[in-house]
């Protein structure tokens, strides 16, 4: 599933590389970086398949339209879509920002908040049989049900797109946070403790980095979660974003717009989960994820 | 040939130990008398299950006794643990996988404020050239090394080791223990060794004390008379073979 390529770099022989702080868990081992120039080639090969999918689809739907004479408002033809797109970049550009920026603060609330009440959790059992199943009722209310509520409770502003971003993104941080904080290796844990370590010095040197690999999956579960939360307020306020465009555009039945609206997220979608598996890339190259296969 | 003076490093009376595991208590240790003198080295035998993680655990300080005494360096366990003055190695190393060789070796100094010249370390273990190597990058000998040169950073009077070598294959075993004896005849660190090899018990230790099981409790003591440092054809001797013989007639057949 690796969107980014090399990940076979980190299973290759390390040269003597200028990092003596390579210590720390967040520096990149000699063997990433030794390796980043053929990576691009590697690059390559990887987005090669997916973007000539893409673009055969697209021909053949452009095609079908064209060749059935499908009306506009029910299946634009590509073509159509983009020229939606070309009429007003800067409206879909300016959209885009706000969506991004809700999408955004929200994941920092929700996924924020999420791991600190992990890290609570994960340190007492009451506690975590205490609050999971508060944590279970944000999971299952619905974001349609919050939505409109908190446009009623803090206005038309940004805060109610933040907050369904955060519910939105709050419950998949929190369960996976709490296993990857809990998944030290217990030889570890007992060297350390045989050591006399505080609970601080457990937390920094050894749950803390042990859950990266347990909340990084989870941030990239929960970075289209959050587009979804600020485009669903969005949607109901109707006053910014992409939500808004959304909304004026089935209006109108303007398909192209809407189709256009569509795109735009789906790009937004899959910049923040590339950007995610970037930093997992850099940042995991020492767990199984991220060696061979 | 090590002569017990001072005070031990290791003295445990009447200890026992019920765990409260899910399927009812479970009697783990009773009765255990066990001493491990200055600089001495002593390796515990028994079957799989008598308690010998649980006696090192305790020794360590990671685990509340229910009964008897336990002294270590003159203190409590929890004294020793809290000074510092106990290292640790286990058969999983559990190094941290996202810090470099280098990095793990200085994990105990950070932990404990203590100084130590890190490469000087693994220079002592063998591995100097593999610092800023990463432990998913080493070989499972080679991560042991690490895990020894860790619980010697900062310098412990005691070190405890539970099967250390034990996922090792024999040559990379007897050459672990060899390099173990070379550390140990400069440093006089005292040792409490935990293993399943008979072989290996009689190869290193002053001293090879036998437990049984159901409750754990130690049922022999042989003192290893053999001359130090140990000669590489020691295990060809009649009187390896005969010392050999006594901990597995001391075992009473079980494995
Ligand atoms: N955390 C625990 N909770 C309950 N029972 C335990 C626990 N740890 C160990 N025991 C039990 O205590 C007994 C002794 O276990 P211990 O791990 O000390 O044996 P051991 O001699 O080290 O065995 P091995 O040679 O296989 O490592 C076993 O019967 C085991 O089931
Ligand atoms: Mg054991």
């Amino acid at each position: 599933m690796s969107v980014l390529a090399g990940r076979e770099a980190a299973g290759g022989a390390p040269e003597p590389g200028d990092l003596l702080e390579g210590t720390e868990w967040v520096a990149a081992p000699p063997s990433a970086r030794s390796r980043a120039r053929p990576a691009f080639g590697a690059a390559l090969r990887i987005a090669a398949p997916p973007l000539l999918a893409a673009a055969l689809a697209l021909t053949l739907w452009e095609a079908w339209v064209r060749a059935f004479e499908v009306r506009e408002y029910l299946v634009p033809a590509p073509s159509a879509v983009l020229r939606a797109l070309a009429a007003d970049p800067a409206r879909y550009l300016g959209a885009a920002r706000v969506t991004l920026a809700h999408a955004l603060g929200g994941l920092a609330v929700g996924a924020g908040s999420a791991f600190l009440l992990a890290v609570v959790m994960a340190h007492s059992r009451p506690l975590e049989r205490a609050l999971y199943p508060l944590a279970i009722l944000v999971k299952v209310t619905p974001v349609v049900a919050v939505a409109p509520l908190f446009l009623i409770w803090f206005g038309f502003n940004a805060w109610p797109k933040v907050l369904v971003a955060a519910l939105i993104t709050f419950f998949p941080m929190l369960v996976n946070a709490v296993t990857g904080l809990r998944s030290v290796e217990p030889a570890a844990f007992d060297f350390l403790r045989a050591l006399d370590a505080s609970r601080w010095q457990l937390f920094w040197k050894l749950r803390l980095p042990s859950s990266l690999p347990y909340v990084l999956a989870a941030l990239r579960i929960s970075v289209p979660l959050a587009v979804i939360g600020a485009v669903v307020a969005e949607w109901f306020a109707a006053d910014t974003g992409v939500g808004q465009i959304i909304v004026i555009a089935n209006g109108e039945l303007d398909t192209p717009t809407l189709f256009a609206a569509v795109l735009v997220l789906a790009l937004i979608g899959v910049t923040l989960t590339l950007a995610i598996a970037y930093i997992e890339h850099r940042v995991l190259f020492w767990h199984e994820s991220s060696t061979g296969v | 040939m090590t002569t017990v003076i001072g005070v031990p490093a290791v003295r445990v009376r009447g200890l026992s130990h019920r765990y409260r595991g899910d399927g009812g208590p479970l009697l783990a240790l009773a009765g255990v008398e066990l001493e491990v003198g200055a600089g001495e080295f002593v390796a515990l035998v028994g079957p799989s299950g008598c308690g010998k993680s649980t006696l090192l655990r305790v020794v360590a300080g990671l685990l509340e006794v229910s009964g008897g005494a336990v002294d270590v360096l003159a203190g409590s366990a929890t004294a020793a643990r809290a000074g510092h003055r106990v290292g640790l190695v286990t058969q999983e190393p559990g190094l941290l996988p996202w810090r470099t060789v280098a990095g793990n070796i200085a994990l105990p100094l950070e932990v404990t404020g203590a100084r130590a010249d890190v490469d000087a370390l693994l220079a002592r273990v063998g591995i100097a050239a593999f610092a800023r190597y990463h432990p998913h990058e080493l070989s499972g000998g080679m991560r042991q090394r690490v895990a020894l040169a860790r619980a010697l950073a900062h310098g412990p009077r005691l070190l405890l080791m539970d099967e250390p070598f034990g996922s090792l294959d024999e040559f990379a075993r007897e050459a672990m223990g060899r390099e173990l004896l070379r550390i140990w005849e400069r440093d006089r660190v005292s040792v409490l060794f935990v293993t399943h090899s008979i072989r290996e018990a009689v190869l290193l230790a002053d001293r090879v004390l036998v437990m049984s099981a159901a409750p754990g409790r130690i049922v022999a003591e042989l003192p290893v008379h053999l001359p130090r440092p140990r000669p590489r054809a020691l295990d060809e001797t009649p009187e390896f073979a005969a010392l050999l013989h006594r901990v597995r007639e001391a075992l009473g057949g079980a494995p």
